[in-house]
């Protein structure tokens, strides 16, 4: 039985033409699968039959030991998708918002979010102003075996500066379907420091659709902190539209299990001098798997920009993945670009180097695990959340290990 | 005196040809061998065999202070006391050089690694480096200064120098020297593996041998290494009356010669 009806539609606001339209082109749309190259690679298929749509926001999680330690100037919770609790008092909080910088005319999730999206977050800052302490924007899944929409729309005017952390979560046992989007504006001379943390319960998918668009000398710095979901992906596109502007983007994941991980990643520069810098380091445990596909577009007007894109992999059990499709296509002169990818195993030699100085083969492997998501944690845009995160990117390092001796 | 390295009939091969053939050398605590020789005679393959990097087939004997090494995993070997100056180490992101120090010197077993790391990071003017990756970004002779660092902080018992000198200018050898002289004690031998008689103009070792073919063909002191520098290795196979290298068959390659790891 179909869930996203029309008659769903009507209880949200049926009259809205943009809805209607969604509405028609999701009806129209097939379900993305690994035929299509957007989901290439993805061993998994989405099943909308098995959910259905949020009736009512169930309780609030409990509060995300990762982020105990932070002390956030707005705290925002959007749960379910359909309510909005917000803690702490600030400006530039709106509700829901959209930019429509996601078009639903060519896929089938991105028109069910435009049809049913409910309840949202929007974090507007206005000229000059920046944030005194990160905007906790958490989103949190609790309702079993549903779809939901949740928004988050930024825009940081000229000249401002925000720091802003998203964490995705779900209940254990929620079986359900996220489909957030985030939307992204940066007006000229603007600053965003975005850390993405999604920590979906393993029996979850959550299909995240990024937007940003820059503005001149505008900045963006993203990281994406990637540990849950049984199907995760991101679905982002950054527009360097204006000159000047840049992007510098770092993630790490770690799968397990049997997680699907998927990023796609493209970056589109459009404004001369534009740069952008793409970082993704993941591991592969267990019968887990990732992707990485990326494509740098570097349009006729981008003279002059840089950029750069690197997806290392570790993978660390014969029947993990990971796949890397790191592509460039560049349309005019005088750019700097380079890209480059690694999957496999820890090394040879680091293991080597480390054995020379009495290191046993197994802290060996923990400290170099340690080190490769260490280039990460580093450079990620929020600070404060580092050691938290080493420590369970370790721990489940080290349950794999357990794992694999005990066999 | 005790020995701190003994080899007895050291032979190594690797994918069927013969590269060690049959090494003798003793190294007591408290002095300084050089062993040098020409491209292919061994040298490398000698610093693998014994640090422990795999790929070859063994016989003989190696003991450090009289524990046999050569069935003992690398980890292990450096637990007896063997410390490796690797000619090329290796650049591993994002592990700290302190953070791996700690863990090395906790693995072995040395007190107060905290302290000692501090300490001989001034010794060696490595304190700026203490926080960062692990030989990422470090010029070829801030490289070597970080090994022999490491070195003075897991006290070995044999210190294991391979090429120490190698692609360094001559300033940075004289650093590097001072430092391997430093290291002199009666607690430590030293085996230093050289092509090049450059730095031994500053460390002045106890003993020379000369290792040709896979065979050590003449051992005497430091003036050998004179005699060498003097005439190359091509006079001294003539004055022993060995076969001239062009009329001789190709020596055995190292496999490992030809990777930019550690040569």
């Amino acid at each position: 039985m179909a869930v996203l009806t029309l008659d769903s539609l009507q209880v949200l606001d049926a009259s809205s033409p943009e809805r209607q339209n969604a509405f028609r082109q999701f009806e129209n749309l097939p379900l993305p699968g690994p035929t299509d190259e957007a989901w290439r690679y993805v061993d998994r298929t989405i099943d909308l039959e098995s959910v259905a749509l949020v009736s009512e926001a169930g309780d609030r999680m409990p509060a995300d030991e990762i982020l105990a330690a932070l002390e956030p100037s707005q705290h925002l919770v959007i749960v379910d998708g359909k309510a909005v609790q917000m803690a702490g008092e600030g400006f530039g909080i709106e509700s829901t918002k959209l930019l429509d910088l996601v078009s639903p005319d060519t896929d089938k999730l991105a028109a069910a979010h435009r049809a049913f999206v409910d309840a949202g977050v929007s974090l507007s800052l206005p000229r000059g102003k920046s944030t005194t302490a990160p905007v906790l924007i958490e989103v949190q899944t609790t309702a079993a075996k549903t779809i939901s929409f949740p928004h988050v729309t930024i825009e940081i005017g000229e000249d401002a500066e925000a720091e802003v952390i998203v964490a995705y979560r779900s209940r254990d046992g929620a079986q359900a379907i996220s489909v957030p989007q985030v939307e992204i504006d940066i007006a000229q001379s603007g600053r965003l420091r975005l850390l993405a943390l999604q920590e979906m319960s393993l029996d979850s998918t959550i299909v995240v659709q990024l937007r940003a668009r820059l503005g001149r000398d505008a900045t963006l710095r993203l990281g994406e902190v990637g540990l849950g979901g049984d199907l995760a992906r991101l679905d982002m596109a950054v527009d360097l539209d204006g000159q000047g502007s840049s992007a510098d983007i770092v993630g790490v994941f770690f799968g397990h299990r049997e997680q699907v991980l998927d990023y796609r990643m493209v970056l589109n520069h459009r404004g001369p001098k534009s740069s952008s810098n793409v970082l993704l380091k993941g591991a592969v445990e267990d019968a887990s798997q990732s992707v990485f596909s990326g494509l740098v577009r570097i349009e006729k007007p981008a003279i002059g920009t840089t950029a750069f894109e690197t997806n290392r992999n570790l993978v660390l059990s014969p029947d993990a993945k990971a796949n890397s499709i790191p592509n460039l296509e560049i349309l005019c002169d005088d750019v700097i670009c380079g890209h480059g990818s690694s999957v496999g195993p820890l090394e040879e030699e680091h293991l080597y180097y480390l054995g020379s100085r009495g290191i046993s083969p197994q802290r060996a492997e923990r400290l170099l695990v340690r080190g490769f998501f260490q280039e990460v944690l580093d450079r990620l845009p929020v600070s404060g959340m580092e050691v938290a995160l080493a420590e369970i990117l370790e721990r489940r390092f080290i349950r794999g290990q357990q794992m694999a001796s005990d066999q | 005196m005790t020995t701190a390295l003994a080899l007895t009939n050291l032979e190594a091969s690797a994918g069927g040809r013969q590269i060690l053939n049959g090494i003798n050398l003793e190294i007591p605590f408290g002095e300084v061998h050089a062993v040098m020789g020409p491209n292919g005679s061994g040298k490398s393959t000698l610093c693998h065999v014994l640090s422990g990097k795999t790929g070859y087939e063994i016989t003989g004997s190696a003991r450090l202070d009289g524990d046999e090494l050569l069935a003992l995993a690398v980890h292990d070997r450096a637990r007896l006391g063997l410390i490796q100056c690797f000619q090329y180490p290796t650049e591993i992101p994002g592990l700290r050089l302190r953070e791996f120090m700690l863990e090395a010197a906790s693995e072995l077993g040395i007190e107060n690694g905290a302290a000692r790391i501090v300490e001989a990071a001034e010794q060696f003017d490595m304190t700026r480096f203490l926080d960062r990756s692990v030989n990422d970004d470090l010029s070829g002779g801030e490289k070597k200064r970080s090994e022999i660092f490491q070195m003075a902080v897991l006290s070995p018992k044999v210190a294991l120098l391979d090429e120490v000198d190698s692609g360094l200018d001559i300033d940075a050898v004289r650093e590097v020297a001072a430092a391997v002289d430093e290291m002199r004690s009666p607690e430590v031998g030293v085996l230093m593996i050289t092509h090049y008689s450059r730095i031994l103009r500053f460390v002045i070792p106890d003993r020379v041998h000369v290792l040709i073919e896979g065979k050590i063909v003449a051992s005497g002191g430091p003036e050998l290494a004179d005699t060498l520098e003097a005439g190359g290795y091509e006079r001294l196979r003539a004055e022993l009356g060995l076969q001239a290298a062009e009329e001789q068959k190709a020596p055995a390659p190292d496999p490992f010669s030809e990777l930019p790891f550690e040569g």
